[in-house]
């Protein structure tokens, strides 16, 4: 009888082609698995949280405001809270009033406003307050109102950051004096070479609120300093200019009228970072480089590079993540004891022609 | 799988492919309905792509109903206008609720929270509105009217802001989507032909494994056709048609070459015998001719001896008488058994015949003694064996030398073997020439005119055919003059197998 054997190659044949299939049937599966998910995708990035939170600004676009908003964005997520920054969500542009009934109408956890001491924004933050929303002051407060807590910058130590950098360019032009003489400017020459006598001429662009605790603050804190320090026999005259910053764009045009003036202030401190951004294009244009020394504000890429540039003398950095990250831990306070600290101060570090390479080239860091 | 791989062999041929093309089809047939499944959704979801866009103009016009109600109801205070606010109304917070309340990772879902939330504010603004227009307080549905409006602004924007991001959005999902598509259907129809190609691949491969044996079987039965039964046995890989043929086809092969080994092996005995016969003819034919030229015709010699043993007998002389007769019987036997195989005794018998002859030729000269085993006489011989040895040790041993010859013959057994002892004590045989007689290459040249004319090849020739062995004989001789030995030996067995 003949014996029934099978071949091992046969089994290895069929095994072969069975894997095959199987294979391109995953394979197939996989790729319309895939497609599927890839549709799903859209709707999965829905995660939930537990309080909403929305940041009201001035100017949403600008780099202060952006940070702050980041700031205040990563603190939010730690607490399982999300924070928008309302302006984003209209296609035009609202103001901060219509803004804040917005927020009061949508009934959300806590709004963080930059305000003004206008009563309008009073109103609105005393309403938000009477519906239970905790309303968090940013940058600049609105003290009239009930706001819970202000988050901004030591106005007064500011201030005294100014006057310093005021002495010190009034130093450096005393001991530059004979070279500056010697430029063909007219009225430049005559004031410096006549003596230390002739009044140094200081603005400080403040905004339309002549109410502005804050601002105030800070101009005293500047005047304190260089009545404390400086040296005899130079006179100093400060003047504050009220920049009108109520309508869009006037902002711009307040600036440009000062260069067009004949007496051109010495030395002019910005107190937001769109004046002195402005500031800092005018000098440009009106070819005033030297002559007129900026204090600015805020460490935007355009103003580094301005100070790199010699533009601009010194400006304040603001660690506004850290502002950003201290309105959410303020709401979250509030919303979780009921009560929180009136005030948070974010620090604020110098930034000369003497540490401008460290905040060059990276994007705008916080020194802490 | 090793359990399915054994019933998948021990399907019937059609059974095999049919499976075969039922598996191949399925399969095209499922990866179809897959793709097609696939697309059907894909395509499901771009409808619903701007789904949301839709919702939302939806909810934007009834806003605007629920507005313009309101400022109908204002103006004329007509029951027809505030019938027509409070349906609307009621439509747009059906439809608001709707909108997503939970505080969602997505812009678009918060966004909707807070336009469900500001609807409900002016809602309420709105009813505070109406109730009081009908109390008539016009200061106060001034105010109302105008926080409405602005709150109806403010829903306006919003949701035509979310519209439009939305819609941005969706109409890059949907490009997306479409190129998706695209390429869902570019792979689709890959997928399709790879499919389609092993399928023709893997038909091909499993058809050819279940031919590949029928292919074998034809191959080996067109060599059995040529007459090459030698092939090697085909192995049966499956339990199918084409194993059972398989199977039959070895068996038949087998069988063949049994029948032909069979056949052969019967021919080739049948061969050996007839050489066999045919040979011991040609001896004795040989013998014979032999002994008709060497004598006169016997018959007429024996019956004249016996007409001259009669006349002796008639005249009393004994002597002649008892001479004659022997003479007659030697030639009688001759005669008689030449054809034959005979006795030992028979054999026996004729040698006393021939010695008793030549001594009275002779008158005495030789001295013989027998010495004889008579349980052995039995045994069956080839005839004229012994006389022309017996010859042979006359002519050749006595007759050359000086003095009295004697001649022994004895039979005795040794084992299996009955042994026949000629023994004389003449001139003997030198070595070469016995080896020579017992090769069978020695001839003798001319026959002495007193032999009966059968030579010592001969002889032995025949024994060697009759016993089918090469040792017949041996012949012993001490030297000269010490006379020679033969000795013949035959199988014990093939008396007895006679005597059965």
């Amino acid at each position: 009888m003949s014996q029934i054997n099978r071949k091992k190659n046969n089994y290895k044949g069929y095994m072969l082609i069975t894997l095959m299939l199987v294979v391109t049937m995953t394979i197939a599966g996989i790729l319309i698995f895939f497609f599927y998910i890839n549709r799903f995708r859209t709707v999965t990035d829905a995660n939930w949280y537990d309080h909403y939170y929305v940041m009201i600004t001035e100017d949403a676009k600008s780099s202060l405001w952006q940070t702050a908003y980041e700031g205040a964005y990563q603190a939010g997520l730690e607490n399982n809270s999300y924070v928008d920054l309302l302006n984003s969500s209209f296609d035009n542009n609202y103001s901060k009033e219509d803004l804040m009934r917005i927020a009061i109408a949508s009934d959300v956890d806590g709004i963080i406003v930059a305000a003004d001491e206008s009563t309008e924004m009073t109103d609105l933050i005393n309403e938000a307050a009477a519906q239970g929303i905790p309303v968090v002051t940013l940058y600049s407060d609105n003290t009239q109102s009930e706001r819970c807590t202000f988050v901004g910058i030591g106005s007064y130590d500011l201030g005294r950051e100014y006057g310093k950098e005021v002495l010190e360019i009034v130093q450096e032009k005393q001991d530059s004096g004979v070279q500056i003489s010697m430029q063909p400017d007219e009225q430049n020459s005559i004031s410096l070479t006549t003596g230390i006598s002739n009044p140094v001429k200081i603005t400080v662009l403040v905004n339309a609120y002549a109410q502005d605790s804050g601002q105030n603050i800070l101009c005293s804190g500047i005047r304190e300093t260089i009545e404390k320090e400086k040296q005899d026999g130079i006179e100093i005259e400060l003047s504050l200019v009220s920049v009108d910053d109520t309508n869009t764009f006037s902002a711009e045009e307040t600036i440009r009228d000062i260069f067009m003036e004949n007496e051109l202030p010495d030395i002019i401190i910005c107190l937001n970072e769109l004046n002195t951004t402005c500031v800092y294009q005018a000098v440009v244009d009106y070819n005033k480089v030297g002559q007129v020394n900026i204090l600015g504000y805020y460490d935007s890429q355009t103003i580094i590079k301005a100070i790199d540039r010699n533009v601009i003398y010194a400006t304040i950095s603001i660690d506004t993540m850290q502002m950003g990250r201290f309105c959410v831990d303020a709401l979250t306070e509030y919303n979780t004891y009921g009560n929180t600290s009136q005030f948070f101060i974010a620090d604020i570090a110098l930034i000369n022609k003497e540490n401008v390479a460290l905040y060059l080239g990276g994007e705008a860091e916080d020194e802490e | 799988m090793k359990n399915k791989l054994d019933r998948l062999l021990n399907l019937s041929l059609q059974g095999k492919i049919s499976s075969i093309y039922i598996l191949t089809n399925l399969f095209v047939c499922l990866v179809n309905i897959l793709l097609i499944l696939g697309m059907n959704r894909m395509s499901n979801e771009m409808e619903l792509v701007y789904q949301d866009n839709l919702k939302l103009n939806e909810l934007l016009a009834i806003l605007d109903d629920v507005q313009n109600n309101m400022t109908d109801y204002l103006n004329a205070k007509t029951s027809d206008s505030l019938e027509k606010y409070y349906r609307s109304s009621q439509d747009y917070q059906a439809l608001v609720e709707e909108l997503n309340d939970e505080i969602s990772g997505s812009a678009f879902d918060r966004m909707k929270r807070n336009i469900r939330h500001m609807s409900a504010r002016y809602l309420e603004i709105t009813d505070q509105t109406i109730e009081a227009k009908r109390g008539r307080n016009v200061e106060k549905y001034r105010i109302r009217y105008e926080n409405a409006t602005q709150m109806y602004d403010y829903i306006n924007t919003y949701i035509n802001s979310l519209n439009n991001q939305q819609f941005k959005n969706n109409s890059a999902n949907y490009n997306e989507l479409a190129q998706a598509f695209r390429l869902f259907e570019m792979i689709g129809i890959a997928i399709i032909l790879v499919i389609i190609f092993m399928n023709i691949n893997s038909i091909i491969k499993l058809v050819g494994a279940i031919i590949s044996p029928l292919k074998t079987l034809a191959k080996s039965a067109d060599e059995v056709a040529k007459g090459n039964f030698d092939i090697e046995l085909l192995e049966v890989q499956s339990r199918d048609e084409i194993g059972v043929v398989t199977g039959a086809f070895n068996q038949m092969i087998i069988s063949i070459r049994e029948y032909i080994e069979r056949i052969r092996h019967g021919m080739e005995v049948e061969r050996v015998m007839k050489e066999k016969e045919l040979l011991m003819e040609a001896h004795l034919k040989d013998a014979q001719l032999k002994y008709l030229q060497a004598q006169i015709n016997p018959h007429f010699l024996f019956n004249t001896l016996n007409a001259g043993a009669q006349l002796a007998m008639l005249e009393g002389a004994d002597k002649t008488y008892q001479y004659v007769q022997n003479v007659a019987e030697f030639f009688r036997y001759n005669v008689k058994k030449s054809n034959e195989h005979v006795t030992i005794r028979e054999e026996i018998e004729l040698v006393d015949n021939y010695i008793y002859i030549l001594n009275v030729r002779f008158s005495g000269e030789i001295h013989y003694e027998k010495k004889v085993d008579p349980s052995l006489l039995g045994i069956e011989m080839p005839s004229m064996i012994l006389q022309p040895i017996v010859e042979n040790c006359v002519n050749h041993g006595i007759r050359e030398m000086a003095g009295e010859g004697r001649i022994w013959l004895s039979v005795y057994q040794i084992d299996d073997t009955a042994c026949i002892s000629i023994r004389d004590n003449g001139v003997g045989i030198r070595q070469e020439m016995i080896e020579k007689m017992i090769g069978g290459s020695y001839k003798e040249e001319n026959l002495k005119t007193d032999s009966n004319g059968i030579g010592m090849d001969n002889v032995i020739a025949r024994l060697k055919l009759f016993t089918e062995s090469e040792e017949v004989m041996s012949i012993i001789s001490d030297g000269a003059d010490k006379g020679t030995e033969f000795i013949l030996y035959l199988s014990v067995k093939e008396r007895e197998e006679d005597d059965v």
